[in-house]
């Protein structure tokens, strides 16, 4: 029961939450140069076609009020057109958050899959050789830029072996993508039974989600190996050897008490991939969320922008409440 | 010299010796320095039945001792010399999966501070489910059963529920029960008391000290006794060794022990129990100017706060002797009673 | 006479989230003369530290006074009042923990001179004149305090509380941390301090080896209500409260033919003191309990001069045991055990080959 009324607390704070945060992106926007009359008009645009054109978009009230305007829309779940697709952008983030959702979600599934087994080994094998490489693997992929990385996988996996997909897209363009459910085409292709379209789509991802996933295991082993250090200096793993518990059930107990730390590595990792991966997305033509978004930051186009701040932080804000609810079904302590 | 008197000990208590420590040091190397000496020539016997006390200050090296008998020495260091002898299996010759299997299950401990000791995320029921299982193979079911069983033997209140909580519910006395009754779960025949009373409330202590008494002497288990509280083993303890920096300065039972101590610092340590002003100021040394003086590495360890410190205390390391039959000092100089 | 007097204290503090409060003080009165010393005794959630907090003006009381030298502290009078600074101060139970770690003994110990805003010159003579007075070495002065032991930290701590001269200095657990000859050094040391420039001490513990050495009297404490006061020889020969008996029993000298008294075992743990027991706090776990006990809450009756209790059945348990003292009992052994060592005539110092180590 406690855990239904803190639920409701958090989901009472969500609308200002989400309000805050698109008035300070809003105003930082207004703060980048760049009349968006004047791009979509080009450079021979007359005087008087810029002004009628401020005026349609509502430039040429106050910013509090151009803010209004924009909030009262967004209530009524209209995020306003994107002068670049003509698409409104409500329609445009539905093709791309799913496509940036799936391969964020993909790569940190493999970079967990990667980080934690790897953290826990370089924990346990103190001193050792293994920890060594464990330790240099950490290092190398911290320090190596994503986009570089996946440019010489291309490189290597499409230019030289030829055995992936070109990065171009999500799916080849001969290939009838499946009837759009979720937006993820993995998803979808199963639901319609398409298994040719998603045998493409998986070799599409291989590449990307190699990429992020390699690189972001990084911090994901460092924080696992870091706490499973501490938890094996605890007191409770030296009592567990003096009770003479195994020693793998003395890295379980480890391991269970560094789960929270874990968690919230990925928490952030994730909430910071669906903007972050951006350079990864323009290296693959992933058409995904974050390239929207950026496209839209240079050419002065609001609505995307504003659209992609919305999404990723509602989203944020459903990985916090879920990492919350991970915690309170681990520690008994939260409860 | 400290073997042969240690066999002696043995014949006068009459019972076989259950533990046996000989000549153990433990060392740990440092960097650009000479290695840190944490045991010093620790000899010690206990027998069948017996509870020993072990009496010394922080980093006295009492908790070390602890370990070289669990073999649980934390890096770097090693027992670089000498022998831990349990029911005649020298333990240094066991290998590791053996030496796991003795402990918690031959050797258990009871430490202090149990609430940071026991794993926050699981059940007392399941804590001590763990060491059941994983020594005495018992299944599910009898776990629960032996668990709940060992719970009302320490006697907490209401042990049905108790089983299902976690160590954040608990407050101090029944953690310290609950991690007594794990110590129990496999019926030991040695138990070590680490300190196990030193962060509860007094009348919560004396509970505790009862309780480990009476489940020690039912069961006719040895313990060691580890504490910084002489107080303690005067009343819990069948003989006394007052160990400091490393090493073991007096040994003997407790009768004797306390009606004539003969090393000066077991006579501090009695002193700071005292109404006398005169008497404690002297062995305090209160009127000495502090310098940093810790334990010495030349000659007696103890001569930087000896208030009978002479010449040949400088220079000469004492070796422990047996002063008087099973009574045993370390001291060139031992405090004489007419 | 008095220059401490509390009067009725209470200090609640509202649990966060949620409408119940942790009743820690429940009216506490009691007074400390010039030069005395007053412990108060009790075991964790007794409130004693939560007192000492509020004598020195660090937490607002619920309710009740707090006199300091004929004016009543509070909010805007507190221990950092210009007008207060350096007549109330503290030595805390961790000295590891309340020294400044990147500060060389000498900057701590002048900490609270430099706040009384004294010239450099004079401080530098103070400063050395508190560490001589408790036996710190000069040499210590230019160290660190991890440099040095805890027993000395402890030594340091003192110096810092007693260089402004205080009035009073709340001693709040100042031994528990420390080994049991650290412990008695320093309790020697806080009586010869007091002795020299007369400060009176409020000594918060739960030692009674140490409680019964240097304090003139005691207030036993049971969750935040003072149980049991009187004089400290007194209450140690003839306790009337059956806690101050459980708590005095638990004491354990060295000398195994010592058994403390012990007609009184209390069953069970403090209780919380946020759900306090409705009548007799100590109901549930005394072995002596009426029903009287559980329906209302005892009064304070004087049982001779300064000594007053809070038990219907004071009379019995002071008569349970007429030679309870066990710390007179120890005294002729230890007196033949520790007379043993000493040079004849007993002579009070250090043997001549040993002064100049």
């Amino acid at each position: 029961m406690q855990i239904l009324s803190y639920i409701g607390r958090r989901l009472i704070f969500v609308a200002p939450q989400l309000v805050g945060i698109l008035l300070v992106t809003f105003l930082l926007l207004k703060l980048i140069p760049g009349d968006p009359a004047v791009m979509m008009l080009g450079p021979f645009a007359t005087d008087e076609g810029l002004a009628r054109l401020r005026t349609e978009l509502g430039l040429d009230h106050s910013i509090i009020k151009q803010f209004g305007i924009y909030l009262w829309r967004v209530i009524h779940w209209d995020l306003g057109t994107s002068w670049q697709t003509t698409m409104p952008v409500t329609s445009d983030l539905a093709q791309r958050f799913p496509a940036t959702l799936e391969l964020v979600t993909l790569s940190l599934l493999l970079a967990l899959s990667i980080g934690m087994p790897l953290g826990v080994i370089g924990a346990r094998s103190k001193n050792g050789i293994i920890r060594k490489l464990v330790e240099y693997y950490g290092l190398a992929a911290g320090s190596l830029p994503d986009f570089w990385f996946g440019l010489v996988l291309i490189f290597i996996f499409y230019t030289i072996l030829g055995v992936v997909p070109a990065p171009l897209g999500r799916i080849d363009f001969t290939i009838i993508p499946p009837p759009e459910v979720t937006g993820s085409l993995l998803i979808d292709s199963v639901i319609s039974g398409n298994w040719l379209a998603l045998r493409n789509a998986l070799g599409h991802l291989i590449l990307p989600v190699l990429t992020l996933g390699l690189i972001n295991a990084a911090p994901i082993l460092k924080m696992t190996m870091s706490t499973m250090d501490r938890m094996l200096e605890a007191d409770f793993s030296r009592y567990a050897e003096m009770c003479g518990l195994p020693d793998r059930v003395v890295a379980r107990k480890a391991l269970r008490n560094s789960l929270p730390s874990v968690i919230t590595i990925v928490s952030v990792l994730y909430g910071f991939l669906i903007g972050g991966a951006v350079l990864v997305e323009i290296v693959f033509s992933w058409g995904g969320a974050g390239q929207y978004a950026v496209q839209g930051v240079l050419n002065a186009d609001l609505n995307p922008v504003l659209g992609f701040v919305l999404y990723s932080a509602i989203l944020s804000l459903v990985i916090y409440l879920i990492v919350d609810l991970i915690y309170f079904a681990i520690d008994p302590r939260t409860r | 010299m400290s073997e042969a008197a240690n066999s002696e000990t043995m014949d006068q208590t009459v019972a076989e010796p259950l533990l046996e420590c000989d000549g153990v040091y433990v060392t740990f190397p440092r960097y650009g320095a000479e290695e840190a000496v944490a045991l010093r020539d620790v000899s010690l016997t206990i027998s069948r039945g017996e509870v020993l006390g072990l009496v010394g200050e922080s980093g006295s090296g009492k908790t070390m001792l602890a370990r070289a008998i669990m073999r649980l020495i934390p890096q770097p260091g090693a027992i670089t010399s000498g022998s831990v002898t349990f029911e005649g299996t020298n333990l240094g010759e066991l290998d590791p999966e053996a030496l796991r299997r003795m402990r918690g299950r031959d050797i258990a401990m009871i430490i202090s501070n149990p609430r940071g000791e026991l794993d926050p995320l699981q059940t007392v029921g399941q804590q001590i489910g763990n060491v059941l299982r994983y020594h005495l193979d018992l299944n599910s079911k009898d776990v629960r059963e032996r668990a709940l069983d060992l719970l009302k033997q320490v006697s907490i209140p209401d042990p049905q529920r108790r089983l299902d909580a976690y160590p954040h519910e608990l407050s101090g006395g029944m953690a310290q029960r609950v991690v007594i009754a794990i110590a129990l779960a496999c019926s030991p025949r040695f138990i070590i008391s680490d300190d196990a009373t030193s962060g509860l409330d007094v009348t919560v202590q004396a509970q505790v000290l009862e309780l480990i008494r009476k489940l020690v002497s039912e069961r006719d288990t040895s313990m060691m006794f580890i504490t910084r509280d002489i107080g303690i083993t005067a009343h819990y303890c069948d003989r006394i060794a007052i160990i400091y920096a490393g090493e073991i300065m007096e040994v003997a039972d407790r009768g004797v022990f306390f009606d004539d101590p003969l090393h000066p610092y077991t006579v501090l340590l009695l002193a700071a129990f005292a109404q006398n002003e005169r008497l404690r100021r002297y062995w305090l040394g209160e009127d000495k100017v502090r310098e940093n003086s810790g334990p010495s590495a030349v000659g007696c360890a103890f001569q930087n706060r000896c208030v009978r410190v002479q010449q040949r205390c400088l220079a000469e390391h004492p070796v422990l002797t047996e002063h008087r039959p099973g009574h045993f000092v370390r001291c060139h100089f031992p405090v004489e009673r007419p | 006479m008095s220059i401490l007097t509390v009067d009725e204290l209470v200090q609640h503090f509202p649990i966060g989230g949620s409408k119940s409060v942790v009743r820690a003080v429940n009216g506490v009165s009691f007074s400390l003369d010039k030069g005395e010393t007053l412990a108060l005794v009790g075991e964790s959630g007794s409130g004693k530290t939560t007192i000492g907090r509020c004598v020195l003006g660090l937490i607002e009381p619920t309710g009740g006074r707090i006199n300091f030298d004929g004016t009543t502290l509070g909010r805007h009078r507190t221990v950092r009042s210009p007008e207060l600074r350096g007549k109330l101060q503290l030595v805390f139970q961790e000295p590891a923990e309340s020294l400044n770690p990147r500060m060389r003994v000498f900057e701590q110990i002048d900490e609270p001179l430099r706040a009384l805003k004294m010239p450099r010159a004079d401080r530098e003579a103070k400063v050395r004149l508190a560490a001589r007075r408790v036996g710190l070495a000069e040499s210590l002065l230019e160290r660190f305090p991890t440099e040095i032991s805890m027993g000395l930290q402890q030594r340091v701590g003192v110096a810092r509380a007693m260089i402004s001269e205080p009035e009073i200095v709340v001693l709040d657990e100042p031994t528990s941390a420390l080994d049991p000859t650290a412990r008695a050094e320093i309790i020697d040391l806080l009586i010869r301090i007091q002795r020299e420039l007369g400060t009176a001490y409020l000594f918060i513990s739960h030692d009674l080896s140490a409680v019964r050495h240097i304090s003139h009297r005691i207030a036993v404490l049971y969750l935040g209500k003072i149980v049991e006061q009187g004089p400290s020889a007194k209450l140690f020969a003839q306790p009337s409260h059956p806690y101050s008996v459980a708590l005095l029993s638990s004491v354990l000298l060295p000398n195994p033919r010592i058994k403390s008294g012990g007609k009184i075992r209390l069953s069970g743990e403090i209780p919380s003191p946020i759900n306090l027991p409705p009548a007799c706090y100590l109901a549930g776990r005394c072995p002596m309990v009426i029903d009287r006990c559980r329906e209302t809450m005892p009064p304070v009756e004087m049982v001779a001069d300064n000594h007053s209790v809070r038990c219907y059945r004071h009379k019995e348990v002071s008569e349970l045991d007429k030679d309870f003292d066990s710390f007179a009992r120890f005294q002729s052994e230890a007196d033949r055990i520790l007379g043993a060592g000493i040079p004849e005539p007993i002579k009070i110092g250090i043997p001549e080959n040993a002064g100049d180590r």
